[in-house]
């Protein structure tokens, strides 16, 4: 396990693109909590959580992912567990039960599950590679993924959910799902969408929605104020920013959540154009390591694994950046590697710590 | 991966790819479309705001530089209710250290006006040693109540502020705070010099784009002619006079003829003007605010100095005519004009005339010897009914009627001569017996004697507004008063100095016409004659221990001089003549 060699496939250009990230994340929070001192110590927070997250990589890549194949019903049971309890001992924050208490740090257990749900999904579409494209191959896949998205659902956290769903078709889309069944679940989808819309939805949720299909244009501190006050942000901040600590919007504390949902707009404020093609860039340059692992796997499992973590980075990454442009309705999810939030930065390291698993053990084509 | 599924594959890696594209894309169009602009005007918006700076209000002196009117910092006590954890803290520390009132404070912050209301001001005024004492308090707490206690914030900003508090009010007139708002006095009249010129001016919020406070074109400080030290002597006199003569109110007003600066203007009654807010029942009880230039009365035979000098001038009579006043009674228009007392006092020249304020010798003078249209083209060339012009707000023309008003009768050319039926106010005999006491040139009453701007001082020139009479009749009649206060060995004198003068005692106009029963006693008077210094004008509104001018008004004339001679250090005529002579 510790031979200099199997070092040689040690993905560094990964690992360097997160520690890239980080270091840029750590730096725009630092600036997007600026105007509120009260925040200051989240700066290094995140800090130790990157520190953690270096070493749940370097120790999930020295694990061989495939150990996790075997460990894949415990592992699922046990967040399972998490979340019901979560569900059961709901401590109300923000409307929605979130966190667990631990004293030390609040975990949320939903960023470990996606985690979980991409592993269970590698595990059974790699298992299933050979296996006939049945309704009851898509179906099994389908109750894996939506086990966890039904207990996220009821926290309730709906971005979550879409991401295990967009998560589980993704995989199963790149498994051989035939596109007839893709079709038929699309349809199905899409009223299952319109029905959870009107009779599951909270309703801050469906406003939500609503505000972002039919904008009011009088909601100056309405629901569209932070939308709109990032929309300044990024517009305003031209092609190069403003500059490191100088956007008026963030350091004025006009937007909210300016170090979580919203640190796209601070990157777009204070580095403009460039600064925000160079932070997709670098998202988009670690996905694709991620796919790259996906394709050099020794097998199914591994590639779908990488597969998985390269779509959960992509899609939140995606589904931020779109928030922060009023491309989509508002989310709460963070910016991968970037935004501030110690659970979903581990989860995410963790992602990575099991690609660099793949990696490692990849069929040696260099014979 | 097997091969048969990489299409799949790369058609996810092509919509990551696309996805990409289309956020960059969207960048672009956010930073490029024409709405960019309007985003950025948008964003604009937040950068900073106008805000109108207001230089510091101008000060207010007495002509020796004593402040009257100043400005002092107070503090905005406001509460930012996003940061409230604790409501009945802040109300228990508001209470303790801001005066306020608990309950009044904690349902301020409880139930704001209206659910967007993010700061409430709990005190627009507090005072700096309470805002102090409140922030130390802050220093020695810690934990959660000092971070409840921060939602308390503190903005200093300046009020008017009046250290001689009711000295002068009457002249400098107020500010209320509470709108601002400018009443009487020197504070309205000078309000665009004292205020200065407001600008609006970009103000950034971003900490890091601080710029140096524009500068603004300071305000203009005032300078007054007022003498603090004349003017608190005359406040005194007068409250005691009022008290011992039982007055119901009064003015004195001591002013130089020469130039027409007003040294002092005293009336009752006075507010605090750093109490504004008393100003209200003052107001709203129909008192005037400066009774010497905002209430004109019937002044009686105070005016016959102003009869004689027309007569004087017009040479229709000179000091030595004698009248005959054989009855103690003359017809005017079929009406019966008589003397004070009712009685006959034979011949009397012009001087005796005075010096007894015989009404009938008066009358004689003006419908007899003067006539009518000559009678009132001198009344209007002294001044009456019409405004003197002084800088002072709410002044009160007078009225004098004229012999093409339908309300005039003949009657009233013989009662005008001697101060009945003729309206004016006491600035209004200040400057016409300054023709008199000036060698015929009246200077136009003001009490600003010079501004302040930028360091530089720029004193205003004498105006001289009007020239009814001669130098000689000025010379004549002055010397007329001066002898007449002398032979009836008048409570006006002062020993060692010459001065000239005339009491006139009013009847007040009432339903059952006039009668003696109350009285408006004044006294105009001014020295020394051969220069003269001061003209001084008393009057007492129905003094209940004397109804006579000469016993009242008289007296408290003489008070003033004995004062004004210290004050402006005049020495004794004989002093002064034999050092002039050298």
């Amino acid at each position: 396990m510790f031979q200099s060699e199997r070092w040689r496939h040690f993905d560094f250009w990964l690992l360097g693109a997160v520690f890239l990230a980080l270091v840029f994340g750590v730096a725009m929070i630092r600036s997007a909590i600026g105007c509120n001192l009260s925040l200051a110590a989240l700066v290094q927070r995140q800090m130790i959580f990157a520190g953690l997250g270096f070493l749940v990589i370097m120790l999930v890549a020295l694990i061989d992912y495939r150990f996790w194949g075997g460990a894949i019903v415990p592992m699922y049971a046990v967040i399972v567990g998490f979340l019901l309890i979560l569900y059961l001992t709901a401590g109300q924050r923000f409307g929605a039960a979130r966190w667990i208490e631990t004293g030390l740090v609040s975990i949320q257990p939903t960023e470990l599950a996606k985690i979980v749900v991409i592993l269970s999904l590698a595990y059974f579409f790699g298992k299933n590679m050979n296996a006939p494209r049945t309704w009851g191959w898509l179906v099994k896949s389908l109750l894996i993924a939506g086990a966890i998205a039904f207990l996220i659902f009821i926290q309730p956290n709906l971005s979550n959910v879409i991401v295990i769903l967009v998560i589980w078709a993704v995989m199963a889309w790149v498994s051989g799902l035939p596109l007839k069944q893709l079709a038929i679940i699309a349809v199905v989808g899409l009223a299952l969408a319109v029905i959870a819309f009107f009779f599951f939805m909270q309703e801050y949720q469906q406003d939500r929605v609503l505000t972002f299909l039919f904008p009011d244009p009088e909601a100056r501190h309405g629901a569209t104020y932070n939308v709109d006050q990032a929309l300044i942000a990024i517009g305003s901040g031209g092609l190069s920013g403003k500059g490191y600590g100088l956007g008026t919007q963030t350091q004025l504390c006009f937007m909210k959540v300016r170090h979580t949902d919203f640190i796209f707009s601070v990157i777009g404020e204070e580095f403009g154009f460039i600064g925000a093609v160079l932070n997709i860039l670098l998202l988009g340059f670690i996905i694709y390591r991620c796919l790259r692992a996906a394709r050099l796997a020794r097998d199914s499992f591994g590639s779908m694994i990488a597969f998985g973590v390269a779509i959960l980075i992509f899609f939140q990454g995606a589904v931020n950046i779109a928030v922060n442009m009023r491309l989509m309705p508002v989310t709460g999810l963070p910016l991968p590697f970037i935004s501030y939030g110690g659970s979903g930065l581990l989860s995410m390291m963790l992602g990575v710590g099991l690609v660099e698993s793949v990696i490692l053990r990849h069929k040696p084509l260099d014979f | 991966m097997k091969t048969d599924l990489f299409w799949r594959f790369r058609a996810v890696q092509i919509a990551l790819i696309l996805s990409g594209l289309a956020i960059i894309v969207q960048i672009i169009h956010i930073q490029n479309s024409p709405e960019a602009q309007a985003i950025l005007d948008e964003g604009e918006r937040y950068t900073g705001s106008w805000q109108t700076i207001y230089p510091a209000r101008g000060e207010i002196y007495d002509r020796n530089g004593r402040l009257l009117a100043g400005n002092r910092t107070v503090y905005e006590a406001g509460v930012d209710l996003t940061s409230v954890k604790n409501v009945s803290e802040i109300a228990t520390a508001a209470q303790l250290y801001l005066g306020l009132d608990y309950a009044t404070v904690y349902n301020q912050i409880t139930n704001p006006e209206s659910p967007d209301v993010v700061y409430v001001v709990l005190d627009k005024y507090a005072a700096p040693e309470d805002v102090l004492v409140f922030q130390e308090f802050q220093k020695t707490i810690s934990g959660n109540s000092a971070k409840n206690l921060s939602a308390v914030y503190f903005q200093p900003h300046m009020v008017r502020s009046y250290p001689e508090r009711t000295l002068g009010s009457n002249v400098i007139g107020l500010i209320t705070i509470d709108g601002g708002k400018r009443s009487f006095g020197v504070e309205e009249k000078y309000d665009s010099l004292l205020s200065g010129t407001a600008e609006r001016r970009w103000i950034p919020s971003n900490p890091h784009d601080a710029r140096e406070m524009p500068a603004i074109p300071s305000s203009t400080a005032l300078i007054l002619t007022i003498d603090r030290e004349v003017q608190s002597a005359i406040e005194n006199i007068l409250d005691n006079s009022i008290q011992v003569y039982g007055a119901r109110s009064g003015v004195i007003i001591v002013a130089d003829p020469q130039t027409g600066e007003i040294l002092g203007m005293a009336s009752t009654p006075r507010i605090d003007p750093n109490q504004y807010w008393n100003y209200n029942d003052m107001v709203l009880g129909g008192i005037p605010y400066n009774r010497g230039v905002s209430q004109a009365y019937e002044p009686g035979s105070v005016l016959k100095i102003l009869t004689m000098a027309a007569a004087l001038d017009k040479g229709v009579v000179h000091p030595g005519t004698i009248y005959p006043d054989l009855t103690g009674e003359i017809i005017v228009g079929g009406f019966a004009i008589r003397n004070w007392d009712n009685a006959a006092w034979g011949n009397q020249d012009m001087t005796g005339c005075l010096q007894h304020s015989l009404n009938v010798c008066l009358a004689w003078v003006a419908a007899v010897q003067l006539g009518q249209d000559d009678f009132y083209a001198y009344m209007q060339q002294f001044g009456l009914g019409h405004l003197t012009g002084v800088d002072l707000a709410g002044e009160d023309p007078g009225r004098l009627k004229l012999p093409d008003d339908d309300d005039w009768y003949e009657v009233d050319l013989g009662t005008n001569a001697y101060g009945q039926g003729v309206s004016v106010t006491p600035l209004q005999m200040i400057v016409a017996a300054s023709a008199i006491a000036n060698n015929g040139q009246m200077p136009r009453p003001h009490v600003l004697k010079a501004t302040v701007q930028n360091g530089r001082q720029d004193e205003l020139p004498i105006e001289i507004i009007g020239t009814p009479i001669s130098a000689n009749t000025a010379q004549t009649l002055t010397q007329m008063l001066a002898t007449s206060l002398e032979n009836e060995s008048s409570l006006a004198l002062v020993p060692g100095y010459r001065l000239a003068g005339k009491t006139g005692t009013a009847s007040i106009p009432t339903d059952d016409g006039y009668t003696l029963a109350r009285t408006n006693v004044s006294f105009i008077g001014w020295g020394p004659v051969d220069d003269p210094q001061f003209i001084v004008y008393i009057w007492l509104e129905q003094p209940t221990a004397s109804i006579w001018g000469s016993e009242t008004a008289a007296p408290v004339f003489k008070q003033v001089v004995e004062r004004l001679i210290v004050l402006m250090g005049i020495p004794p005529d004989q002093i002064r003549l034999s050092l002039s002579g050298q």
